[in-house]
């Protein structure tokens, strides 16, 4: 196993295309068998997934409720508005 | 806003139903976006109503079965952008940092090749809190393109449209944003200790 890779950065773009869903196919078969060779691209591998892991999973809180009803009501005065303008003007 | 709508008219019954079916489903999403936009929640909360009342009011140039997340998100996007301008001409604002406006913005850097100090494991002990702050603590270009792509998977494609910039920059925006939160996160790690 490889202790250092000679194009780390290359390797990286290509990794967290991988995990972007956004790799070709020959790329991440190209990968997927250079990757038990070479730990620098392994350990980037896990560091990259679980990053993404972790905001996905431990950064977004739900909406505060009241942002509902608020937005609603603004709409609903929206609503009024226009249907005592349109016909006023049409 | 540089998003190709115009008013159009359409009956009220049926804008309430196309923003109740396709809209309000998305408003958890939005309502994140915005806060780490503003780290701030009652100016998240604004950004939110205004964005909503903005898609209301172009609903009529929303094309149903296409994806309403990219088209609130780009409409929220401007918005932020929009005042964020207003904000920063008055002599009390914060300032924020833009990457757009300096030299090296999306060029080629020399980023740490190997992040030796940060480990997978690490990562996953972090708390949620943390790594927020590590991404709000980001440039706000780079904290945008953090969320859409690893918070709300949105593709490179989506990204470039909602961002308003070449498929090629979202790849070297991203890449490099994240080389830059790994080095905050890497500072979190020394502070608080974890190996
Ligand atoms: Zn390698």
């Amino acid at each position: 196993m490889k202790a250092s890779c000679e194009h780390h950065h290359e390797c990286m773009k290509v990794i967290q295309r991988i995990i972007d869903r956004e790799a070709t196919a020959e790329e991440e078969a190209a990968f997927l068998t250079n990757k038990d060779q070479c730990l620098p691209c392994q350990e980037g591998y896990a560091l990259e997934l679980s990053l993404k892991k972790a905001i996905q999973s431990k950064c977004s809180v739900p909406c505060p409720e009241q942002l509902f009803a608020k937005i609603r009501a603004k709409l609903f005065l929206l609503f009024i508005l226009i249907s005592i303008l349109i016909p006023l003007f049409c | 806003m540089d998003v190709s709508v115009e008013e159009k008219i359409i009956p009220d019954y049926k804008a309430k139903e196309i923003f109740e079916k396709e809209f309000m489903p998305h408003l958890d999403a939005m309502y994140n976006f915005a806060l780490k936009l503003t780290a701030d929640e009652d100016d998240a909360q604004d950004l939110v109503q205004d964005t909503c009342v903005k898609a209301f009011r172009f609903i009529g140039s929303f094309e149903p079965g296409t994806y309403a997340k990219a088209w609130l998100f780009r409409i929220l996007k401007n918005n932020f952008i929009n005042d964020y301008r207003k904000k920063s001409r008055g002599p009390s604002k914060v300032e924020f940092e833009w990457v757009e406006q300096s030299i090296s913005s999306d060029e080629e850097y020399s980023e740490p090749a190997y992040f030796a100090d940060l480990h997978a494991e690490t990562v996953q002990d972090m708390m949620g809190d943390e790594i927020t702050a590590a991404i709000q603590s980001l440039p706000v270009d780079f904290r945008m393109i953090i969320i859409l792509c690893d918070l709300e998977e949105f593709s490179y494609e989506e990204m470039a449209k909602i961002l308003h910039i070449p498929i090629g920059t979202v790849r070297s925006r991203l890449h490099r944003a994240r080389a830059v939160l790994k080095e905050k996160l890497v500072e979190y790690a020394k502070k608080k200790g974890y190996h």
